[in-house]
């Protein structure tokens, strides 16, 4: 019973980190209709910020600010000079999805040429461990699925409440409508990288403070999460990467308490692609 | 020596592996981001045929099989083992899933098995892999070690890349190919023209497969070692690159590839870290990924069909019977002026027919069948309270219709009148909410579009959907059921086997060309005409599908009112000829002169149906649609 709410636990914290990644990826293609393998990339990248800061005695919290700067402006800078140049040129989605894995590339082992191949960690302490039950779960960690509450209202505040989000909204269901309408749909989709690309920054970060010690292809098997997140929920919405993190963080570690460890990944693996053959659309997706 | 000597071996065993990714992504269009995986099977297999038990060698190594069999047995075990290994993954490939969102369920799955191998240690010795796997006829007249024996490997190799070479252009330029370029070039248009996606992709993931996997088990027999790092999912990359730098759609380029990519680059890589011994040593390889990273995004950028890119296939179009003397070439000229600003004539009433053509099948029982004398004809195509809704939106809300053989039916109706969704569905490129369409009596509903199309029923499309990359007679020819070349086995059989076939298909549609006044234009890229020529060879490829029912949407879009007139009286020849048409269209013009009943559709529902003249009188209709 204590694995099981051990287990819990750690589902819970991987599914907030999760759930901040999966939000993140899940709005890209939503308003750009881009499949951005290069997402997991972007995380490692401010995942590194955030150590660089950190290994200059500052802490890793405000290093975490700037990684979400970072990513964020990295990740403007990829719509800006990659992802929308293809666009307008009329290519296939699965050229742009090349090209992402492209990019993926080059940041992830752009990293690992700058840092080398050794794995790091932050300088942090973890604070103390509560303990509920057979649950236990750090300050630290506490303090991560909070961030990761606050960014799912803050998104859920941005998609309903605010203009911008409305904006964002309509341009994902039909961009050329949305621009007839009178919505500046490049200023809407240049805010929408910004603000997921910090997502990214954020992501990455606190998955690298989770996991530990760290290293720049740490993120790759995070991507199949991520991407099993997104599709279960339906690829494009918000809510359902939302739920799809809380279903797939939770199932993966409650399995690693019952099967090898190593093998947690599976349930993800067999979730994405029962999705893909059953209901593409996803969970929360309308049915064609 | 032997440096060049694994050279040669790695550059064929590349150049396999891309060939065989060039025939599935790009010919076919299937893009399989767990490549590799079928690379790392086909060596895992040969490696477990050509092994004794794991108890052997002091039992150091945990792996499955170990049957010890001899050359050429775990070769052709590893092909095997890579066209079974796709089989499971078939149903990422259907019509229903978004290529992109399939590419990511391989490429997962490539992440994923490379995971499972490496911790399950007695499927292949884990994370340590395989070691000392015998080369092949190890027991033989040559020990393995001697460099006749190693240049003989090399000879085999290359023989072998040659070998799949011939093969995989046998198979692309026979109308297999020509229909897997259509279906690579546009699946939506493919599929309503007859042809089953779902097979012709999962035979791609089969082929892939099976290639990919025989140069895994040539490899592994080589370097006698196999473990999860030589496969993991980024390799899948590098070969991907290696074909669109070299070329994707022409085989030579993925030869070419191969050579410059993966081979290349170790090459290069391997000059500097010898000139520069102090560099750290993971930066080279890093900087290797960023350097194809880079030369991915910047290929697709800039020159995304490769430095060999695909060849345009030119067919020579057989010779028109000497035109008509006199006063039928005077008349020609007279109406090519009128028409020689759009770049094409079509040919005047009088013109003798160019080539004779050979009607299809059903063409000819439709000559054949006796025209009904007194009672009505009968019903060829029915709608029975059809419905179809996207989330809240009712666009089309209960249509029951039926339309009459050799009849030219109009559609009419102001935007968003739901009438493309009505011939979406009836063509079945859409599937029905509820409601039952009838062909020639049956409930064909639930068939799907490409098998109506088989049965006769096609359609053509509002938008822009002629294959780009083929030329205006391989458009012609894709349309053209029946072609014993048009299957897998039909294809490796050759050309003697549908050459015939080939022949009669390129009369069919030499004739048709010439009916439209297109046969300059036969061996130009579809994807270079201008628009109203698009349309042209749209509606003749639609032709050559041999129809029964042809359902037209808006095929006078952006055509020149006189071409207009001209493409509905040769519609209009067909339909006396027994074939069925109904065409949506917006200029009334043509529904005045050509189209009778003609159907009006407003907000998703019929509105009245007649010929243009009760309709004009009708208020309602007046009120919904006309505007004088």
């Amino acid at each position: 019973m204590s694995i099981l709410l051990a287990s819990v636990g750690f589902g819970l914290i991987t599914s907030a980190v999760l759930a901040i990644a999966a939000v993140g990826f899940t709005l890209q293609f939503a308003v750009t209709d881009v499949l951005n393998l290069a997402f997991a990339a972007v995380m490692t990248a401010g995942a590194f910020v955030a150590y660089w800061i950190n290994q200059r005695g500052v802490s890793v919290w405000i290093g975490l600010v700037v990684a979400m700067a970072a990513c964020s402006v990295i990740s403007v800078l990829l719509n800006l000079a990659v992802y929308s140049p293809f666009q307008r040129r009329g290519s296939s989605p699965i050229t742009i999805v090349i090209v992402s894995l492209g990019m993926a590339l080059i940041i992830e082992f752009g990293v690992q040429a700058i840092v080398g191949g050794v794995d790091v960690s932050y300088t942090m302490g973890q604070g103390r461990a509560f303990h509920a039950g057979g649950l236990i779960l750090t300050t630290v960690q506490l303090v991560i699925i909070a961030i990761s509450l606050v960014v799912m209202a803050g998104v859920h505040v941005l998609l309903r409440y605010t203009k911008l989000g409305k904006a964002m909204r309509a341009t994902a269901a039909n961009r050329t409508l949305a621009r007839n309408c009178g919505i500046r749909t490049s200023r809407v989709i240049a805010l929408t990288w910004a603000l997921t690309g910090a997502l990214g920054g954020l992501a990455g970060t606190v998955f690298a403070i989770d996991i530990g010690s760290f290293g720049p292809t740490s993120t790759d098997l995070f991507l199949v999460l991520i991407l099993a997140a997104v599709f279960l929920g339906g690829p494009g919405h918000a809510y359902g990467a939302i739920l799809g993190a809380a279903l797939i963080g939770l199932s993966t570690e409650i399995s690693a308490a019952y099967i090898q460890p190593d093998y947690k990944y599976v349930i993800a693996f067999v979730a994405l692609l029962a999705m893909l053959a059953v209901r593409p659309a996803g969970l929360l997706g309308a049915r064609a | 020596m032997y440096y060049l000597i694994t050279l040669l071996v790695y550059g064929a065993v590349d150049a396999i592996a891309c060939l065989g990714l060039s025939q599935q992504f790009g010919v076919g269009g299937v893009t399989n981001f767990g490549f590799i995986i079928f690379q790392a099977a086909g060596a895992y297999v040969a490696a477990i045929l050509a092994l004794p038990p794991d108890t052997a060698n002091g039992g150091f190594q945990l792996y499955i099989g170990g049957w010890n069999l001899p050359f050429p047995l775990p070769w052709l075990g590893a092909a095997l083992a890579g066209a079974l290994l796709a089989l499971p993954f078939t149903f990422l490939v259907g019509r229903r899933l978004r290529g992109d969102f399939a590419a990511i369920g391989l490429l997962v799955t490539a992440v994923l098995a490379n995971l499972l191998v490496t911790n399950y240690r007695p499927l292949f010795n884990g994370d340590a892999g395989l070691a000392i796997v015998p080369a092949p006829l190890q027991s033989g007249v040559f020990a393995t070690t001697s460099s006749t024996y190693q240049w003989l490997f090399v000879v085999a190799a290359v023989v072998l890349a040659a070998g799949v070479y011939w093969f995989v252009r046998r198979l692309t330029e026979s109308p297999y190919g020509r229909t897997l370029r259509a279906m690579r070039d546009n699946d939506k248009v493919a599929d309503s023209l007859g042809k089953n996606l779902l097979s012709l992709r999962t035979g791609m993931l089969v082929l892939g497969g099976a290639i990919a996997a025989l140069s895994g088990g040539v490899l592994v027999t080589f370097i006698s070692v196999w473990s999860p790092a030589a496969w993991s999912y980024a390799e899948t990359i590098v070969l991907f690159a290696a074909v669109i730098i070299g070329g994707r759609g022409d085989h030579r380029g993925a030869v070419l590839g191969a050579i410059l990519v993966p081979v290349g680059f170790e090459e290069v890589t391997r000059l500097i870290t010898n000139a520069n011994p102090s560099l750290p040593p993971n930066l080279l390889p890093s900087l290797q990924w960023v350097a194809i990273g880079l030369l991915i995004a910047l290929f697709l950028w800039l020159r995304p069909q490769g430095i060999l890119p695909e060849r345009k296939r030119v067919i020579a179009v057989p010779a028109r019977a000497a035109p008509a003397a006199g006063a039928a070439a005077d008349q020609a000229a007279a109406h090519g002026d009128l028409l020689a600003a759009g770049g094409h004539r079509l040919p005047a009433p009088g013109d003798a027919p160019a080539v004779p053509a050979e009607p299809g099948p059903r063409a000819r029982a439709r000559a054949r069948a006796a025209r009904p004398a007194g009672p009505e004809p009968d019903v060829v195509l029915q709608a029975v309270d059809v419905r179809r809704h996207f989330g809240g939106v009712q666009a089309v809300a209960g249509v029951s219709l039926s339309v009459r053989r050799g009849t030219l039916t109009g559609l009419i109706g102001p935007n968003g009148a739901g009438k493309s969704t009505l011939l979406a569905m009836l063509a079945g490129t859409d599937r029905v909410s509820s409601g039952r369409v009838l062909y020639q009596g049956q409930d064909i509903t639930a068939v799907p579009a490409f098998r109506r199309a088989r049965m006769g029923l096609v359609r053509t499309f509002q938008l822009a959907s002629e294959f780009k990359r083929l030329t205006v007679m391989e458009n012609l020819l894709a349309g053209a059921p029946g072609n014993r070349g048009d299957s897998f086995l039909g294809a490796v059989a050759g050309r003697r086997y549908w050459g015939q076939d080939e022949t009669a298909a390129i009369a069919a549609a030499t004739a048709t060309l010439s009916r439209f006044g297109l046969d300059a234009l036969a061996n130009e890229y579809a994807g270079d005409l201008s628009g109203g020529q698009r349309r042209l060879v749209e509606i003749m490829r639609a032709l050559m599908a041999d129809p029964d029912v042809l359902l037209l949407d808006e095929p006078m879009a952006g055509v020149h009112p006189e071409l207009a007139r001209r493409i509905g009286d040769s519609l209009v020849g067909l339909c006396r000829e027994g074939m069925t048409i109904v065409m949506v269209e917006h200029e009334l013009a043509i529904m005045d002169e050509f189209c009778d009943p003609v159907i009006v559709m407003a907000e998703g529902a019929v509105l009245a149906e007649g010929t243009m003249a009760e309709l004009r009188a009708r208020e309602e209709v007046v009120e919904a649609y006309l505007v004088g």
